[in-house]
């Protein structure tokens, strides 16, 4: 094994309030691979940014090469070869494949002018490589998701990258090119390059992986060989749990049927999906991305409806072409994106919270803000909602309180059906529990509640069914009580077709 | 494959507007006869000429993700406060003429770049703002009178010519030596565009801001550049301008914007950034400049122009809208 | 509270300019500008361009803007004008012919609101551009039908609607204060009011709350056109003729006012209180240039100057308060 090429000491960074990493050791050694494990909103991704020099650490020392860093921009990130393939791609929509391959190293060498010629030949080279096929002269903006993630990779590649960073590099990939690119990675190491993969799937990581690093809520957890670690310390160590402590029960039902979805399929998201749902039933969905399991969700609220099958809504069956049908037939969603999809950040709690429902307010000819107001201040003490003022922009609220009011705009719409896609990422533990509380307490009410998640242990607490997606399919209905050990198993399985 | 390339470039936007200058001009020469000769293509060019240098310098400005209304004004600071400053003092220098035009195109082109990219206004009102500023300061300082005698040798530019062509009614037609500038200028951006890593950065902040921050482009870097070298070529187009018209006049390209966001756009270079071609533009121009010009010979009175350019663009934009909404729907390979 | 603050801000810096003015001229001349002749004068100008202003607010609420408006009032103008002078006999042109003008004028304004919007909400084409494509398609179509020159000989009744007074007041005053208080109430107290805010701060959570983006950006530029139609009826009453180019300036002006007024260009923000400040101040301003004698070419420098300025000094405060924040 090689030097140390990279080491990181005590990180933390924090945002506003928020501590998004809180310590956090690292260290990588050149021709090593490294898995970066934990779930989702652990803080890998803010991790990654500070080594790529996109965030700087709030306190925490950063080493390259044995010499302590004091400020890294992303272009110096580059330059002393730092390479992140990042989940979004950050490939160029308007250029050709070969000239976004060729970018990167064009502008690391400083090179003044385009070499087409030579950018084609680097494409390709980096494609033969991969095993990827595409068109070098087409606009990047044509291709799919998994082709423009193979840009990102064949970008990073022809690099001379000392030390390459792949966040979930394999979600999108079929399982011949994910062999493909594991050959890549090998042979990579065999050069002496350090690489540190950010991956959940179980399988995967004992394949490639030397070493492994869990980090959990921001918090460095272990750390070590991966022949140290059996299935069961790695799930430990990820979930942070042995025995599930409390798990949702829900009262007898009286076998009220809610919801009924049958064969509903959507061609490229999922196909031939059924599910239902009883009075007092919590409905998990989870899987990987690019399962399918957000893509239920939106098909659900009509954001990307499904093209075949059935559903039926209290016993009415209901078509659902496009948001107005959805909101029509009583359907809410909680979108995944809170900041972007969900939350009018300017604008003000009270505001937020009857974005959805201001229709009902106007009566007499004019809206009624004082009922307006009246609701808010009883959704703030229903939900337990902590604020200033009501009238404060809801930018100034906690991820947990934002979150709660994003769920109080759909309950003010008396909706029979909410489907909640993440609801508790970037939310703190205490308001996650007050989240499924209200949603339990819904339940029981006779609303349909689905929950949409990929953090299994909330998902093992708080449903008493879970539906697993994989590649569009869903791959069990869980309906007893399952531990989250054996959910891991099912949810990361890897099995590509 | 190869004949679906020859589909795909023959269905392309450009293709398109070649088939309407094409139909236009045989149009033009049933009606007016005289129409097909190489006088026209004299005058044509004498006419477009300003509108050339500035459109070229908008379609950058587009690609790079953002708008210039400031052109017109920068061009009439540009032509009129050099001319009266030599008036006043007797100045006679026709490089000297020119450098001071370009300079002042520089500084607001500066003046630009800091609204846009440091203090992040959005481009159309800053760039609004500052032509109004500059207009302002101009007609309040400098008056809003036509200075008709330019000094001699800045008047010399105009007679200075390519080659003489003799139509067979026996009138000469001159080709300015002039056309050089606009013919030099977009040999130098399309080369700059193409095969420089300024030219494709200017894309890339186009294209994905953010994306290209990542990859270690300067965002702020290249937005300067870009509105600075607009600013100093608007300030030489004016002097182009005033060297054509035999006269300084700080009002006369207010106003003409718009001909040249129409010409850009129509030439297939989209609005929200990153997509723009040198030859598109050159099209766009064209075909703008034939409307303007050239309608009147099919018998379309002068009032129609405006609204035939109008549309013109609509429908312009509103294909290569249906075209981008087309590229998002149906993926993909 | 902090909100509060920001909207007082706003309103408290216009009135220290009103106060700045009003003060100046007290000293500079005070017998020629606070004679009752040009106080009276204030109310024939400021409608004409703050009700078309109110539809620039509008659209830039929503996260667009209209740079047709212009257009939009000179078309207006022009076709009512034709309508009275070629169909209803110029000057002897009956009541009913006038009242016909008009709506048909109303109507047209609406229907290239309408357009706009079609192209903005359905084409996905962005506003500056359609609004742009459109002043320049309206204004043509006005050259059409003016065939160049203006439209002259409107009834004695029509330049009336502008120019005449009731009870000592210019019939402008009232209306003008009529389409503030709808503004006013249209956008706090109606459903559609509210949406357009929603839609201007943050578009695609908009969607995700079920509010259908297409309907509420129709409606808004349909407002807009609307607003641009009363103001082109004003302006061709004012004039007593048509023409296709009237006004040109209003459309920086109305900018200006707009974010003047505390409207955020990316959308969103903004209050009918502010703006309608805004609209008198300038009203103020531009008088006072008048009264000094000060040539107008220096008003658009000023205008471009107090534009930039009040652009610039939000944005900086707005970058403080966010570093402020994350600290």
């Amino acid at each position: 094994m090689g030097e140390v090429f990279l080491k990181l000491e005590n990180i933390k960074k924090s945002f506003g309030g928020v501590q998004a990493l809180k310590g956090v050791d690292l260290e990588i050694r050149k021709g090593e691979i490294l898995a970066l494990a934990g779930q989702n909103g652990c803080g890998k991704s803010t991790l990654i940014k500070v080594i790529s020099g996109v965030h700087e650490q709030t306190s925490g020392d950063y080493y390259l090469e044995g010499k302590k860093v004091e400020k890294l921009t992303p272009i110096d990130a580059i330059r002393a070869g730092v390479q992140v393939i990042y989940q979004d791609f950050a490939v160029f929509p308007n250029l050709t494949v070969a000239e976004n391959i060729a970018m990167n190293n064009s502008l690391m060498t400083g090179t003044k002018v385009m070499n087409w010629k030579k950018a084609r030949e680097l494409a390709i080279e980096a494609m033969e490589q991969v095993g990827a096929h595409m068109d070098p002269d087409i606009l990047v903006e044509r291709l799919t998701v998994a082709n423009k993630q193979m840009v990102a990779i064949c970008r990073a590649i022809i690099n001379d990258a000392k030390f390459l960073i792949l966040d979930e590099p394999t979600t999108a990939l079929t399982k011949k090119e994910v062999e493909n690119l594991f050959k890549i990675i090998r042979r990579l190491k065999e050069k002496g390059i350090a690489i540190m993969i950010v991956n959940h799937k179980l399988d995967e990581i004992y394949e490639i992986a030397d070493r492994l690093t869990i980090i959990r809520n921001g918090e460095y957890i272990s750390s070590g060989d991966i022949k140290e670690y059996d299935r069961a310390r790695f799930i430990h160590d990820i979930t942070g749990r042995d025995i599930v402590e409390s798990v949702y029960v829900p009262e007898k039902s009286d076998g009220t049927e809610i919801l009924k979805v049958e064969n509903i399929s959507r061609e490229g998201a999922f196909e031939n999906v059924s599910f239902s749902l009883e009075k007092g039933d919590v409905l998990g969905i989870t899987g990987l991305l690019g399962s399918g399991r957000g893509e239920l969700g939106d098909a659900l609220f009509g954001l990307a409806p499904a093209t075949s099958g059935k559903i039926t809504l209290n016993g009415k069956e209901i078509e659902i072409h496009n948001i107005e049908d959805a909101i029509k037939n009583k359907i809410a969603y909680v979108p995944e994106d809170r900041l972007t999809q969900g939350l009018f950040l300017d604008r003000s709690i009270q505001d937020n919270m009857v974005a959805a429902s201001i229709g009902k307010y106007f009566h007499g000819g004019k809206l009624d803000h004082k009922k307006i107001a009246e609701d808010t201040t009883e959704w703030i003490g229903n939900l337990s909602v902590k604020i200033g003022k009501q009238t404060d922009a809801i930018r100034t609220l906690s991820g947990g309180n934002a979150q709660k009011v994003v769920i109080a705009k759909w309950l003010n719409t008396d909706p029979e059906l909410i489907v909640l896609n993440g609801p508790t990422v970037g939310v703190d533990i205490g308001s996650k529990s007050e989240i499924f509380e209200i949603l339990h307490k819904l339940a029981k009410d006779g609303v349909g509640v689905i929950v949409i998640s990929d953090d299994l242990s909330e998902l093992v607490q708080n449903c008493n069914k879970i539906l697993v997606m994989r590649n569009g399919k869903a791959v069990a209905h869980i309906d007893e009580e399952i531990s989250e050990n054996e959910l891991y198993k099912l949810f990361s399985e890897g099995g590509e077709s | 494959m190869k004949q679906s390339k020859w589909k795909e470039i023959l269905t392309s936007n450009q293709m398109f507007i070649v088939y309407i200058i094409v139909v236009l001009c045989i149009a033009i020469s049933m009606k007016t006869p005289a129409f097909a000769e190489v006088s026209t293509i004299i005058t044509l060019a004498r006419a477009l000429l300003v509108t050339l240098c500035f459109a070229i310098c908008e379609m950058v400005v587009i690609i790079s993700g953002g708008i210039d209304v400031s052109f017109p004004a920068i061009a009439c600071a540009s032509l009129y406060i050099p001319i009266c400053v030599f008036k006043e003092n007797d100045i006679d220098n026709v490089v000297l003429a020119f450098v001071f035009a370009a300079a002042i195109g520089l500084v607001i082109g500066i003046i630009n770049a800091v609204l846009i990219s440091l203090l992040q206004i959005p481009p159309l009102i800053a760039t609004l703002g500052v032509s109004s500023i500059t207009q302002g300061m101009l007609l309040t300082f400098f008056g809003t009178r036509q200075i008709s005698r330019l000094p001699s040798t800045i008047a010399a530019l105009n007679k200075v010519y390519l080659f003489t062509y003799q139509s067979k009614a026996g009138n000469n037609y001159s080709m300015t030596a002039l056309i050089l500038v606009p013919i030099i200028l977009y040999i130098v951006i399309y080369i700059v565009l193409k095969y420089t890593m300024l030219g494709r950065g200017i894309y890339a902040i186009g294209g994905d801001a953010n994306a290209a921050r990542i990859a270690g482009f300067n965002v702020v870097r290249l937005q300067f550049i870009v509105y600075m070298f607009s600013g100093v070529m608007a300030g030489i187009a004016g002097m182009i301008y005033c060297v054509l018209n035999k006269a300084a006049n700080p009002l006369n390209l207010m106003g003409s914007e718009m001909m040249i966001i129409a010409a850009v756009v129509v030439g297939g270079t989209r609005m929200s950034g990153g997509h723009g071609t040198v030859l598109g533009t050159i099209l766009g121009v064209v075909l703008i400049g034939l409307i303007q010009n050239n309608l009147i010979m099919l018998g379309v009175p002068t009032y129609w122009q405006t609204f035939v350019v109008g549309a013109v663009i609509v429908v312009g934009t509103a294909i290569t809208s249906l075209k981008e909404l087309a590229v998002q729907k149906n993926q993909k390979v | 509270m902090k909100l509060l603050k920001k909207i007082d801000h706003n309103i408290l810096s216009l009135l220290g300019m009103y106060a700045v003015v009003l003060i100046a001229m007290a000293i500079l001349n005070p017998s020629t500008y606070y004679s009752t002749l040009n106080i009276k004068s204030w109310f024939y100008l400021f409608p004409e361009y703050g009700i078309l202003t109110f539809g620039m607010m509008l659209c830039m609420i929503s996260g667009g803007i209209d740079l047709s408006l212009v257009g939009i009032a000179n078309l207006v103008g022009v076709v009512a004008s034709y309508m009275m002078v070629n169909i209803g006999g110029g000057k002897e042109c009956g009541m009913g012919m006038i009242i016909g003008a008009i709506i048909v004028g109303l109507i047209i304004g609406v229907l290239c609101g309408a357009f706009n919007g079609f192209l903005i909400g359905f084409l996905h084409i962005p506003p500056m551009l359609v609004t742009l494509c459109g002043l320049q398609l309206y204004t043509g179509i006005a050259m059409i039908v003016t065939t160049g020159p203006g439209i002259t000989g409107v009834p004695q009744s029509y330049i009336n609607i502008a120019n005449g007074t009731i009870a000592g007041i210019p019939h402008t005053l009232p209306m003008f204060i009529i389409v503030t208080l709808v503004m006013s109430f249209l956008l706090k107290s109606t459903t559609y009011g509210q949406k357009v805010y929603f839609l201007g701060s943050n578009e695609v959570a908009s969607k995700y709350s079920g509010i259908n983006n297409f309907k509420v950006i129709m409606t808004t530029y349909m407002i807009s056109g609307f607003l641009g139609a009363i103001s082109g009826i004003l302006t061709s009453s004012h004039y007593g003729s048509g023409k296709s180019n009237y006004n040109t300036s209003y459309t920086l002006l109305s900018l200006l006012i707009v974010v003047l007024g505390g409207v955020h260009p990316d959308g969103g923000k903004g209050k009918v209180i502010g703006v309608t400040l805004a609209i008198v101040l300038l009203q103020l301003i531009s008088s006072a240039f008048s009264v000094l004698r000060i040539d107008t070419v220096i008003t658009d420098l000023v205008y471009g100057l107090i534009l930039i300025a009040v652009l610039v000094i939000t944005n900086i405060a707005a970058k403080r308060a966010t570093k402020v924040k994350t600290k």
